[in-house]
């Protein structure tokens, strides 16, 4: 049947991440259903599956962007929204501006602004904080520079520095390695384990398939549900990737998308925001 | 959107594989359907500009049997005028809204000002011709504003199209102050491009306003699907050669045309109106871009009639605005009423569902019931059923009527309308029987299916399958079946009803 | 009936000195409230811009005129408070229906936005005409606004002491707000304006700015309105910081560049009006765009005139503009 990993036995610290039953709906778009997971501390864990698969919907609903029609989510034993400053995300590229007026240096500051309030300023520290961060991702050089006359890698590199600033615990990254070069993406995974090294844990959505057992040393394997999770090896059969991507899934994803158009014929059409 | 379009564009692809022959077999009716209602609108004979609202009556509805008589020649100025204002913003307005472009009609309706400021000082005495090329010409010059802001600087297209919204109304509105000042006292001339005066409607403006509307609809016409093609993937269209870009600047020189020409009669600000709303109300009635274009240009043409006909019983309320309003009326009843999309619609449509899921539940408990027993009992009391649903007599009695009213059961004790206790009993009928085992297969199949092919635990399934049982249809129910290879029994080993084996 | 010519004649001393020897009180409100107005809605405006509302704020100060009208034939007066009352529940009202229509159809923002604001525009016209005769409201006046007649408005006191015309300080008191409001949120507004989903994980609302910034926004617009009337006020809002914007890199320094760039407007507005005898609004609308039109040719780093330049001297293929779009 489902080949599901147990959870780690919950010792006195909670997990930092601890997912039941998640299901996600849009009206428009059928995502997740009854997604299980827990991430024990210092693991980094690969979210693979195909296009449409809702992987992005996770991590998003993880951070509570998106309602969740069953289910529940938390964070190092908390709702998200009490755990906030111990969480960090880094986006996928293409969701912001690059045209926005601010260089790289304010971008990775942002990443500091969880933990002041109205009124607040970023101090001295916290510049130093982000400089550093900045060093570590190798772009100091550029930190006077606008975001838009950066290349993908330095961007992303910019978006993981911010990440870094938060000084967070439990890291959520929407397809970080999406068009970046080769060396950028050895220096991100270099950072990555050096994370896990410290004891934090990372979701990594990651895109590409052949690269992911590398990577991570657990797996999601992700298709609107959960088709297997667990330590990579384990994880990673010519059975699993086949239910994953093999398309035998036709009628799930038939029955949802009819279930969704029922719903959005005799519900209001849904519009996110944030 | 991909639905509205995939059917359109599957023709249009075919379409440009046909010979000439057969295009005009296929575009003819819907050239003829077009022509006729333009065809409608001109005949008509030469109208003298004069004020609507001088012409005194009494009672309302002799008001309306003196407008609809189209007897005095202003009347039919403004009818005829207002008529082909509709026709021509809504046909071209369409193309805005697939398009999410509508404001760029509130741009244009802006941009003009300067134009017809300047045109209006060409020659003083209202010459129709100067200010419709120095507002086209304003226009055109708006919309390639727009575009260029965008392309060469980091600034969005909302901002470039607020800038020169903004930019040349107020280079208008100092034009206007200034030429206020030149010919003191005199402000009529500019004031009903302000407010729209369409009684005011001289000959030249009707046989602009006709000459426009037959250009911008042979133009359609023969550019159609290249129109559909850049409006709904600019991209593809580019791909497969179009000349994109003439072609956007066709379309923006016709809107451009239509603003200008509608004027007069709509005034500046409120012309945008005039090409989003009807346009609007036509997508949310249809799937399909012809059939959107005719709605458009139909509904465009009412909310004229119904401007210019509040206007002439109102006596001097501008014209303007009461197009606008009746335009939005309009879409209003679309968007509570239309057919498909209307909120009415969607509420009944609602109810609907939650009834048929509600007798359902209830069906699927009796079969419960019968399956406890092996199913050897056919008859049950009210009281049972409702220890089975979980829930008090009284709505169970409900439930039961439901039943009873849609056919699927009966009443044991006697077959009238009588009072209900406890002790009641009732029987499904055939065909409250074949539904019953329906709901339970597809919500055991379903359940099987999430466990066995799609890997969910058992635990999960349930509460997926209760709302799916009501949703599943048919064809799907044999594909899981063939899938699982026929099954018998659930995850839980219930077993799996299949509609043959039931003997009511 | 005169004649005069259309460009009157630009005599040095009527249009320059006059002003400021002979009517200096005057003259300095004038600009004074010139500047404060485009300042104000300049700062406001650069988030505007970013955040891509550019058009409903544009709604909203159409919207404005029924909300205005009414409260004005309710009240008889044209005092403050049911002006803003009136105009904030318009505004309120418009994007309560925008929502309304884009939640309950497949209408699409751009044609929600228009429909909404042109039917209440248009229940605005209506009322004036209607009313004519007793909306002592001179429809232009509120289409186009007169800063000229700012000084001759009643003036406020603070106790005993005449400070200025009424409007001033409102529009001061306006301004200051807003500037205590940036310094204390600009974190926030940065965040939200930039990155969302960001500001979410951080624990910020981006909803809650959003509502705030249209909420601020349509204050702006309302006090904005009668000096430079419901349509003009766009292009106070939207023109310092797209002008900025094309002149640094860094949104802390446009933020700056507009404000500035408000009091050129304000200035030269005013003598550009007083050459013309125009509306004030319309010369500083005038101003604006031609500062633009300067600005976009001529920026040291994203203008016409560089990036020619750069495709020229460039060996490699042709830059591309920025946009490929149409």
């Amino acid at each position: 049947m489902s080949t599901h990993s147990n959870p780690e036995p919950s010792s006195k610290t909670p997990a930092p991440l601890e997912v039941h039953d998640l299901t996600v709906a849009y009206t428009k778009r059928p995502v997740l259903y009854g997604i299980d997971l827990t991430a024990p501390a210092g693991s980094i864990v690969g979210v693979v599956g195909p296009n449409g698969a809702g992987k992005s919907t996770l991590i998003k609903a993880i951070m509570g962007l998106l309602p969740s029609a069953s289910g529940w989510i938390k964070v190092f034993g908390m709702p998200f929204q009490q755990a906030v400053t111990r969480v960090g995300y880094v986006p996928q590229r293409e969701s912001v501006d690059w045209d926005f007026p601010v260089n790289a240096m304010d971008v990775v500051l942002m990443g500091r602004y969880g933990r002041l309030g109205p009124f607040k300023h970023p101090t001295k520290a916290d510049k130093e904080i982000a400089m550093s961060c900045l060093d570590k991702v190798k772009m100091l050089p550029f930190a006077k520079r606008q975001i838009s006359n950066l290349s993908g890698g330095q961007q992303q590199r910019v978006f993981l520095a911010r990440a870094l600033a938060q000084e967070s615990d439990l890291y959520l990254m929407d397809e970080p390695f999406v068009g970046v070069d080769a060396a950028t993406e050895a220096a991100i995974i270099e950072i990555l384990r050096e994370l896990q090294q410290q004891g934090k844990t990372l979701i990594v959505v990651h895109h590409d398939l052949t690269t992911a057992p590398d990577y991570f040393d657990r797996i999601l394997l992700l298709n609107m549900r959960v088709v297997a999770y667990g330590k990579t090896q384990e994880v990673f059969t010519f059975e699993n990737l086949q239910n994953a991507y093999g398309g035998r899934l036709s009628i799930l994803s038939e029955v949802a998308l009819s279930r969704a158009q029922k719903k959005a014929e005799g519900d209001a059409p849904d519009n996110i925001r944030l | 959107m991909r639905a509205f379009w995939k059917q359109d564009f599957q023709a249009e692809a075919n379409f440009s594989r046909m010979n000439r022959q057969e295009r005009t077999s296929v575009l003819v009716p819907h050239l003829r359907l077009l022509a006729s209602l333009f065809l409608l609108l001109m005949i008509s004979s030469v109208a003298h500009a004069a004020k609507i609202g001088e012409i005194a009556e009494t009672s309302w509805a002799e008001q309306a049997l003196d407008f609809f008589a189209l007897k005095h020649p202003a009347i039919r100025a403004a009818a005829l005028g207002t008529l082909l204002i509709g026709f021509c913003c809504g046909t071209l307005g369409s193309f805005l809204v697939v398009r999410k472009l509508a404001l760029l009609g509130d741009t244009l309706s802006h941009a003009v000002l300067p134009g017809v400021a300047l045109g209006f000082l060409w020659n003083a005495s209202k010459d129709p011709w100067a200010i419709f090329i120095g507002a086209t010409g304003a226009g055109i010059m708006g919309v390639a504003l727009v575009g260029w802001i965008k392309q060469t600087t980091r600034l969005k297209e909302d901002s470039a199209m607020g800038m020169v919204l903004a930019g040349f109304y107020g280079l208008g509105v100092c034009l206007t102050s200034m030429i206020q000042n030149m010919v003191m006292g005199n402000k009529s001339g500019l004031d009903k491009f302000f407010f729209g005066q369409a009684a005011a409607l001289s000959s030249g403006d009707l046989w602009l306003l006709g000459i426009t509307s037959s250009i911008s609809i042979v133009l359609i016409l023969i550019f159609y699907k290249e129109f559909l093609a850049m409006s709904f993937d600019i991209g593809f269209a580019k791909a497969v050669g179009m000349p994109v870009r003439a072609l956007h600047y066709l379309l923006m020189a016709l809107l451009t045309f239509a603003v200008v020409v509608s004027l007069q009669a709509v005034g500046v600000v409120l012309v945008s109106a005039l090409l989003i709303t009807p346009a609007a109300a036509a997508y949310l009635l249809t799937d399909r871009m012809h059939w959107m274009l005719v709605l458009a240009a139909v509904f465009g043409m009412a909310s004229g009639i119904l401007g210019a006909f509040t206007s002439y019983l109102s006596n001097n309320l501008p014209t303007g605005p009461l197009i606008v309003l009746g335009s939005t009326s309009i879409f209003a009843l679309a968007l509570v009423f239309g057919p498909r999309y209307g909120l009415l619609t969607k509420i009944l449509r609602r109810k609907r569902q939650r009834k048929r899921i509600a007798l359902e539940n209830t069906l699927k408990s009796v079969f419960h019931l019968s399956e406890n027993s092996g199913f050897t009992r056919k008859e049950f009391d009210i009281s049972e059923l409702a220890k089975e649903r979980n829930q008090d007599l009284a709505s169970t009695e409900k439930e039961i009527r439901a039943l009873v009213a849609a056919r699927l059961a009966r009443n044991v004790d006697s077959e009238g309308d009588t009072e209900w206790s406890g002790k009641a009993r009732f029987q499904l009928k055939k065909s409250g029987w074949h539904r019953a085992c329906e709901i339970v297969r597809n919500h055991r199949l379903w359940e099987l299916y999430l466990t066995n092919a799609a890997q969910y635990q058992s635990d999960h399934v349930h509460d997926d399958a209760e709302e799916i049982e009501h949703l599943i249809g048919e064809d799907i129910v044999q594909r899981i079946e063939e899938r699982l290879r026929n099954p018998i029994q659930d995850p839980h080993g219930k077993l799996i009803p299949r509609r043959d084996q039931i003997t009511a | 009936m005169q004649r005069e010519k259309l460009i009157p004649e630009f005599d040095w001393h009527t249009v320059l000195v006059q002003p400021w020897s002979e009517y200096a009180s005057n003259s300095l409100w004038i600009v004074l409230m010139g500047f404060l107005v485009s300042g104000t809605c300049g700062l406001v405006g650069c988030f505007v811009i970013l955040r891509r509302m550019a058009l409903v704020g544009d709604a909203i100060s159409h919207s404005l005129l029924p909300g205005i009208t009414l409260a004005f034939l309710l009240t008889h007066s044209r005092d403050t408070l049911p002006m803003m009352i009136g105009a904030i529940a318009a505004g309120a009202l418009t994007v309560a229906l925008i929502e309304a229509i884009r939640f309950s159809s497949r209408i699409k923002a751009d044609a929600a936005i228009g429909i909404v604001f042109s039917s209440l525009f248009a229940v605005g016209v209506i009322l004036i005409s209607v009313f004519a005769d007793k909306v002592d409201l001179d429809a232009e006046c509120v289409l186009y606004g007169e800063l000229g007649f700012i000084p001759l408005q009643e003036v406020a006191y603070f106790g005993d002491q005449a400070i200025g015309p009424k409007p001033v300080v409102r529009m001061a008191v306006i301004a200051v707000i807003a500037i205590v409001l940036l310094i204390a949120f600009y974190k926030e507004m940065l965040v939200t304006s930039f990155d969302a989903g960001l500001a979410a994980s951080l624990g910020i609302s981006p909803a809650r700015y959003h509502y705030g910034l249209t909420l601020f926004l349509s204050i702006v617009i309302v006090s904005s309105f009668e000096s430079v009337g419901v349509v003009l006020v766009i292009a106070m809002i939207i023109f310092p910081g797209a002008t900025a914007l094309l002149l640094t890199d860094r949104l802390s320094t446009a933020l700056w560049i507009s404000t500035a760039l408000s009091a050129f407007y304000a200035i030269f507005g005013f003598h550009l009006a007083t050459w013309l005898n125009a509306s004030i609004a319309g010369g500083m609308t005038v101003i604006a765009g031609v500062l633009f039109g300067f600005v976009w040719m001529a920026s040291p780093n994203q203008g016409l005139i560089v990036q020619y330049r750069r495709r020229q001297s460039n060996n490699n293929e042709n830059l591309e503009p920025f946009n490929q779009e149409l």
